[in-house]
């Protein structure tokens, strides 16, 4: 009788579902919903559960904190650092995102709104910079860096271990896509607000300036955080231009290594470490997830 | 008072250029303006392209003070490829005797499937995020989140979730004969895990493309399909798929070209003695002071990269460049 109950019910179950497809649909979606967003914000709780538990504890840690450790987040301070990593990678983000956004507004506006000859093999040239991998950029950068290369008799600054070091190549890596954010919004602008601006007696640059790069406030924005949030992840130049030590500017990649050593593995620490450094990006994403989208979208239409 | 003698003082030296930049035709304007992105661009970008090719055909210069040897023509690639040059770093479980062809199986191994699974998911993720569901936006952080995380975090936490004692996955995925009871020191254990953090990290990246393509689709069209009876997967294959097509192939490329030159993640979570990537080769042999080789992987890795995007443009058309 129970066996025949239940066959009756998958049996009253597949013929709803097959009259009404719509529910299935419906299941299946918030499965899937609920899948992707488990998988992706399960690796921030399981880095919170081995920051908590207590170093003696870690072994065999299983999905649960093994005991109570809150301490570790200001343990983490005390062993190294971290808040002046952390400062260096966020100065570094900045003055990088700034100084791109300055030349990229002017370039973005020159491709955007400008037709001249040699238009289109130029952009293309800039994105075929974007292309190259880093590691093709780092040995005569690592000369240039380490003041040993004389141009015109003149030997360049020694900027190893300064911010110099990595805010000019950030610069080059990012521009690129900075560049190709803004000449989307510069070509989004009507032409019209410029040419009565020109009418009405303003300068080529007045009409730029006053018109043009106020109007472009949102892809400005937009470009300013891709290229902060692009650098504050960047890996390659963080490691390799700086000798690790958070007075010559090593940003986050080194304070999160530093707790790494040959003779010990604080475990704890490196979770606590991880999660306390992704901080400022993750305030990010929640405020201005539009221009991270946005951003993204314009950058890849365009190329 | 002084104050506006000292702006027309400035305004007087300052009008002579302005008039001059007023006077010049588009052409001279455009390139004038141009010019700040090329000085950065050339100092930091083009310079160092040319003089890593310019290197890439001198042979190392091992004892000697100099950076680089002797100018050598392509001798460098031939005996880079054909592995009689020693890269000094472990080669993977491809070819213990050519560390090249190993290094480039790996980038090829990890490209490819990483690639692919990222479409997969990526596209899951978009069609999700299409939809109008209470806490839409929330669902879009959560799942935008991994891609702001830095490439050492990532690492990390792919680092220690594989570890031997306290990574919970480690001991079951022993069990039922997955992975070796150190998974971060066997090659093809590392590799397997680092796509699952490369995907983990990038699929929103896709997502982001695929949904801005799916949401550029003129509802209209699902209207008119559902009146003449097209079934839901008839729809998504008659409409959806193709009109998102030329996206998810930017999107693609755009990860692969990422993809050919993964470091960070590698030297992060499992080193480039385990998982020899091209770029760490790039990276050894530099540290190596090997500076020719050095400069010749680097070049090869970028002509790896132009041949795929050129290959890419020729195979799927300007429409996808040009969307």
């Amino acid at each position: 009788m129970g066996e025949n109950n239940k066959t009756s019910r998958v049996q009253a179950y597949v013929q709803q579902a097959i009259k009404r497809p719509e529910s299935v649909y419906k299941v299946a979606f918030y499965i899937a919903t609920f899948g992707f967003l488990v998988s992706t914000l399960f690796p921030f709780y399981w880095l919170t559960a081995l920051a908590v538990t207590p170093r003696d504890e870690l072994y065999g840690l299983g999905l649960l904190p093994n005991g109570f450790n809150p301490a570790v987040f200001i343990e983490i301070f005390q062993r190294a650092p971290l808040h002046r990593f952390i400062f260096n990678s966020i100065f570094l983000a900045l003055t990088t995102t700034l100084f791109v956004l300055v030349i990229a507004s002017v370039t973005g506006y020159v491709f955007g709104r400008l037709e001249f000859p040699g238009k289109i093999p130029l952009m293309l040239f800039i994105l075929v910079i974007s292309y190259f991998p880093p590691a093709s950029f780092l040995i005569p950068l690592f000369e240039l860096f380490t003041g040993n290369v004389t141009i015109l008799g003149l030997k360049s600054p020694d900027l190893f271990n300064t911010p110099g070091s990595m805010i000019l190549p950030f610069s080059a890596l990012f521009m690129p896509l900075a560049i190709f954010i803004l000449t989307t919004f510069y070509s989004q602008i009507p032409d019209g607000l410029e040419d009565a601006a020109r009418i009405e007696g303003t300068t080529r640059l007045g009409a730029l300036f006053r018109v043009i790069i106020p109007l472009s406030a949102p892809g400005v924005v937009t470009a300013g955080v891709l290229t902060f949030i692009y650098t504050y992840n960047e890996f390659f130049f963080s490691y390799l231009m700086n000798n690790g030590e958070p007075a010559n500017w090593a940003p986050i990649v080194h304070g999160i290594l530093s707790y790494q050593t040959q003779y010990e593995q604080l475990y704890n620490f490196m979770a606590a470490a991880s999660l306390v450094a992704v901080i400022p990006v993750a305030i990010l994403v929640v405020f201005a997830q539009e221009q991270i989208v946005s951003g993204l979208t314009s950058g890849a239409l365009k190329e | 008072m002084a104050q506006e003698q000292t702006l027309r003082h400035r305004l007087a030296i300052h009008r002579p250029i302005l008039n001059r930049i007023e006077r010049l035709n588009e052409t001279q304007f455009a390139y004038l303006l141009l010019v700040p992105a090329g000085l950065i661009l050339g100092v930091v970008a083009i310079w160092p392209l040319i003089r890593t090719f310019e290197m890439s055909l001198h042979s190392d210069a091992l004892l000697s003070p100099d950076v680089i040897g002797e100018f050598v023509g392509l001798q460098n690639y031939v005996e880079v490829i054909t592995g009689q040059r020693d890269s000094q770093m472990g080669s993977a479980f491809f070819d213990p005797s050519n560390p090249f062809q190993s290094a480039l199986a790996v980038t090829f191994i990890f490209t490819l499937v990483s690639v692919i699974l990222e479409t997969i998911i990526g596209f899951g993720q978009a069609l999700v995020l299409d939809k109008q569901f209470k806490g839409r936006r929330w669902a879009r952080v959560a799942i935008i989140m991994p891609l702001a995380v830095p490439i050492v975090i990532q690492g990390m936490i792919f680092y220690l979730m594989f570890q031997p004692n306290i990574g919970f996955l480690t001991e079951p995925l022993q069990q039922i004969g997955l992975f070796s009871s150190a998974p971060l020191a066997q090659s093809f254990d590392a590799t397997v895990i680092l796509i699952v953090a490369d995907v983990w990290k990038t699929s929103a990246f896709m997502a982001l493309l695929i949904l801005a393509g799916l949401q550029s689709i003129d509802r209209n069209l699902y209207n008119v399909a559902k009146v003449a009876g097209a079934t839901r997967w008839q729809r998504f294959k008659r409409i959806t798929l193709p009109l998102v097509l030329p996206m998810v192939l930017v999107a693609m490329l755009f990860r692969t070209i990422q993809a050919l030159k993964v470091y960070g993640l590698i030297e992060t979570i499992a080193s480039c003695n385990t998982v020899p990537s091209l770029s760490c080769m790039v990276v050894s042999t530099f540290s190596n002071g090997l500076y020719g080789t050095s400069a010749t992987v680097a070049f090869i890795i970028a002509a790896i990269i132009g041949i795929t995007v050129t290959g890419y443009v020729w195979k799927v058309g300007d429409d996808a460049i040009d969307t």
